[in-house]
C-alpha cells in the first residue's frame, strides 16, 4: 500500500518540470551567482586601488611601485581624465576611491620632510574604503620603520641592534586549525543547499490539499488504506528528492568550485537528517494550514527567515549576539553547522552527533503532528 | 439473505447544519437502488457514510452484515466508491491511474493486468489506455472514474452522481455498464438529482430531502402510491379551464391544462363528450403517465431543484 503511492508520487514528481527548477536549477543558479560575486569562484580577492600621480617623480613611482607589490591589491592608473575629473567621479557616486600623490611629493621626501599622500574618497563607502586604508596605513608604518632605521644607523647602531630596537614588543602568530581552507564557497554551497531543500515544503503543501480538494483522499478512504499508509507513502517521496537534490548540489560545488565534502558518511547522514527534517516539517505544514497560500507564506517564512538566523546567507559569527541566539532554535543552523563540521572542520560522524539528533528530532516531531491532525484534516473534505 | 446495506437512525452534523436527520435505509442483494434527492439533500454525506469516509454521530450502519464501526477493513474489501468529482491523476495515463487503484485494493501482478484490461474494455477505453488523463474528454474521465472503482470486483457500487456533466453517448456507455454489472450479481447504489436517471436504471428507490427520507420503496411501488392521478387536456380556443365532474384541481401546463382527479378515465370520457358537444377542435386529451417527479413534488412540496 505505502509502495504503491510512493511510486505514485514519484512518477507524478517526475512529471512535473517546474519542480525541477525549483529544487535543482534555481539553488544551482544562486550558488553560481553568489559564488562568482563572493568568491570569484574560490580564488581569494583582489583589491583595485585607482591612483593618480600628480608628482611623476621618481620617488612617487617607487611608493606606488611598493603598493602594487602587496599582495591582494592591485593598482590601476587613473585614466578618466585630470584630477579634478576623478574627484568629480567620487562625489556623484560613480567611484569609491581614489589614490593620489599630490605635486610636491618628491620635493618633500628628498627635503627628508613629512610627504602627503591623499585619498579623495565617497563618506559612504566606508566597507569599500577599509581595506585601502589599512593599506596605506601599513605601508606609512613601514616608510616609518625605515626612517627610524636611518636615524639609528647614523647614531652608529649595527644592524644586529637595529634590529633588537626595531623588534615589535608584542607578535601576531596566526595558527589555522581548520582542516580544509575557508573560503566563500564553503559558506555558500552548504548554505544553499540547506536553504533550497526548505523549500520541498511548498511542493509537499500543494499536494496534500491538492489531494484533499479534488476528492482523491477521500475516494482512498473508501479503499482499504490506513492514514498512516497515506501519510508516509506522500513523504517518503519527498525524503527521495531532497537526497537527490542535496547529492546534485554538493556534487556541483565539489566539481566545480573544489568544495572539499569531507567525511562522505558524514556529509550522507547530515543529508538524511535534513531530509528526514524538512520534509516531517513540511508534512506537519501542510495537515495544519487551512490554505495553500497560508502554507506557502509559511514556507517562505520558516526557509528565509531560517536561512537569515541560521546562517546560511552570511557566517554565523558576524551575525549580531541576538540574532545567534535565535539561530540556535532553527534546524537551518544545525544543519549548516554540521556540514561546516565536516567540510572545514575535519570532523566525522562523532562529531556531529547534536547536529543529527536535532534534525532527526525536528523531522520526527513533525510526523508525529502530522499523524495526531489527518483525522481532522481529512474530515474537511466532508 | 443478508441486506447489503441496513442503515438506522444515522444523524450527522457539520457545525450547526443537520445534514442527515435520522436516516433509516435497506438495500436488497443484486438491486439497483437510487438515492434521489436535490443537491444539498445529503445524498454525499449518506454515501460517504456508507463507505466509512466519516463516521455517523448517531445511529448503526451493516455493510453485508458488517458493522461499519468495527470491521471497516473488511467493508472496504466488497464495496467499490465512485465519487461524485473525477478523481484521477490527469498527469498519469488512465493504465497508470487504474494500476494505482487495483494496487490500492490489494491486487498485484498477472491479475491486476487482467483486471485492467477487463475493466478497460467495459468501459471502451482501450485504445487510450496509454494517455494522459488530461488529454480525455468528460465522458472518457468519467468512464475511468467508474472503471477505478470496478477493479477488486467489489459486490456493493456506491455510485455518487457519476453522470454529471457529461454527454449522452458517455452516459449511455455508463448505463449499459451498470445493467451489466446488475446482471452479473453486484448491487447498486446509485445517487442523483435526476429522474430520468433512477426510472432509467433503479428498480428502489428513496427519495431524500432536508437530510430525510421522505419515501422509500419498489419503483413502481412508488408511482403507484404517490404519483398524481390527472388528465391532459389541449384544445383550439380554450383559455379557461374546462368543467367536468370528477375534477379536483386544473393547473395550466403550457397551452393545455392538468386536470387531477380521482377517477381519470370517467374525467377523459366527460370531457371527450362534452368537446365534441361543443364542437371544438382537440388537440390533445390523454391520461397522464405517474412519474417520478410528479411523485417528489407532491411529496416534498417542491421541484427537483437543480
Amino acid at each position: 500500500m505505502i509502495a504503491t503511492i510512493i511510486r505514485k508520487e514519484i512518477l507524478l514528481t517526475l512529471k512535473d518540470k517546474g519542480a525541477f527548477f525549483w529544487l535543482f536549477a534555481l539553488p544551482v543558479l544562486f550558488i553560481v551567482i553568489f559564488s562568482s560575486i563572493f568568491g570569484s569562484a574560490g580564488s581569494s580577492t583582489t583589491y583595485k586601488v585607482p591612483y593618480y600621480d600628480a608628482d611623476g617623480s621618481a620617488a612617487s613611482g617607487q611608493f606606488l611601485e611598493r603598493l602594487g607589490e602587496i599582495k591582494g591589491f592591485a593598482l590601476e592608473a587613473y585614466e578618466g581624465g585630470s584630477l579634478e575629473e576623478g574627484v568629480k567621479e567620487i562625489k556623484d557616486g560613480s567611484r569609491s576611491y581614489l589614490l593620489v600623490v599630490p605635486a610636491g611629493y618628491g620635493q618633500q621626501v628628498e627635503a627628508g620632510q613629512s610627504a602627503e599622500i591623499e585619498l579623495y574618497r565617497d563618506t559612504v563607502a566606508d566597507e569599500a574604503v577599509a581595506p585601502v586604508l589599512a593599506l596605506l596605513d601599513s605601508v606609512s608604518a613601514s616608510y616609518h620603520d625605515y626612517k627610524l632605521r636611518g636615524i639609528l644607523a647614523g647614531m652608529g647602531q649595527n644592524e644586529e641592534a637595529i634590529d633588537a630596537i626595531m623588534q615589535p614588543a608584542i607578535s601576531i602568530k596566526e595558527v589555522k586549525e581548520n582542516a580544509t581552507k575557508t573560503n566563500a564557497v564553503t559558506q555558500i554551497v552548504p548554505g544553499y543547499t540547506v536553504m533550497f531543500v526548505f523549500f520541498i515544503m511548498i511542493n509537499m503543501i500543494q499536494n496534500l490539499l491538492k489531494d484533499r480538494r479534488s476528492g482523491m483522499l477521500s475516494r482512498l478512504q473508501g479503499t482499504p488504506m490506513k492514514p498512516i499508509h497515506y501519510l508516509v507513502g506522500m513523504w517518503v517521496p519527498n525524503v527521495l528528492v531532497v537526497l537527490v537534490q542535496s547529492t546534485v548540489l554538493l556534487t556541483f560545488g565539489q566539481l566545480v568550485y573544489g568544495l572539499q565534502l569531507g567525511h562522505p558518511l558524514a556529509i550522507a547522514l547530515i543529508v538524511l537528517g535534513l531530509a528526514v527534517c524538512a520534509t516531517g516539517i513540511g508534512l506537519m505544514l501542510a495537515l495544519l494550514v487551512s490554505s495553500e497560500n497560508m502554507g506557502i507564506a509559511m514556507v517562505q517564512v520558516i526557509a528565509m527567515g531560517g536561512a537569515i538566523v541560521g546562517g546560511l546567507w552570511f557566517p554565523y559569527e558576524f551575525l549580531p549576539k541576538a540574532v545567534q541566539t535565535i539561530g540556535l532554535f532553527t534546524p537551518q543552523y544545525w544543519a549548516q553547522k554540521g556540514m561546516q563540521d565536516v567540510m572545514i572542520r575535519g570532523m566525522d560522524i562523532g562529531g556531529i552527533g547534536w547536529t543529527l539528533l536535532i534534525l532527526f528530532a525536528f523531522g520526527l516531531a513533525g510526523l508525529g503532528v502530522a499523524l495526531l491532525r489527518f483525522k481532522k484534516f481529512a474530515l474537511k473534505t466532508a | 439473505m443478508t441486506d447489503v446495506l441496513q442503515v438506522r437512525g444515522a444523524k450527522k452534523s457539520y457545525g450547526s447544519h443537520q445534514a442527515l436527520k435520522g436516516v433509516d435505509l435497506t438495500v436488497k442483494p443484486g438491486s439497483c437502488f437510487g438515492l434521489l434527492g436535490p443537491n444539498g439533500a445529503g445524498k454525499s454525506t449518506m454515501m460517504k457514510l456508507l463507505t466509512g469516509i466519516i463516521d455517523p454521530d448517531q445511529g448503526h450502519i451493516e455493510v453485508f452484515g458488517l458493522n461499519i464501526r468495527k470491521e471497516l477493513s473488511a467493508i472496504h474489501q466488497l464495496i467499490g466508491y465512485v465519487p461524485q468529482d473525477i478523481t484521477l491523476y490527469e498527469k498519469l495515463s488512465g493504465k497508470q491511474n487504474l494500476t494505482f487503484f487495483g494496487r490500492m485494493h490489494g491486487i498485484r501482478g498477472t491479475e491486476l493486468k487482467k483486471r485492467i484490461a477487463e475493466v478497460l474494455e467495459a468501459v471502451g477505453l482501450t485504445e487510450r489506455a496509454g494517455d494522459e488523463v488530461a488529454s480525455y474528454s468528460g465522458g472518457m474521465k468519467r468512464r475511468i472514474n467508474i472503471a477505478a472503482a470496478l477493479l477488486h470486483r467489489p459486490k456493493l457500487v456506491i455510485m455518487d452522481e457519476p453522470t454529471v456533466g457529461i454527454d449522452p453517448q458517455s452516459r449511455n456507455h455508463i448505463f449499459e455498464m451498470i445493467r451489466k454489472l446488475q446482471r452479473d450479481g453486484v448491487t447498486i447504489l446509485y445517487s442523483t438529482h435526476y429522474m430520468e436517471e433512477v426510472e432509467a436504471l433503479c428498480d428502489e428507490v428513496a427519495i431524500i430531502d432536508h437530510g430525510r427520507i421522505v419515501s422509500q420503496g419498489g419503483l413502481r411501488e412508488l408511482l403507484e402510491l404517490h404519483a398524481v392521478k390527472a388528465v391532459y387536456a389541449e384544445a383550439a380556443g380554450v383559455s379557461e379551464p374546462p368543467v367536468v365532474d370528477g375534477i379536483v384541481k386544473a393547473t395550466q401546463e403550457g397551452k393545455g391544462w392538468v386536470l387531477e382527479c380521482d377517477h381519470p378515465l370517467s374525467v377523459l370520457s366527460a370531457l371527450s363528450a362534452k368537446w365534441a358537444r361543443e364542437g371544438v377542435t382537440v388537440k390533445a386529451l390523454e391520461l397522464m403517465q405517474p412519474t417520478l417527479d410528479s411523485v417528489f413534488l407532491k411529496l416534498t412540496g417542491t421541484t427537483l431543484r437543480d
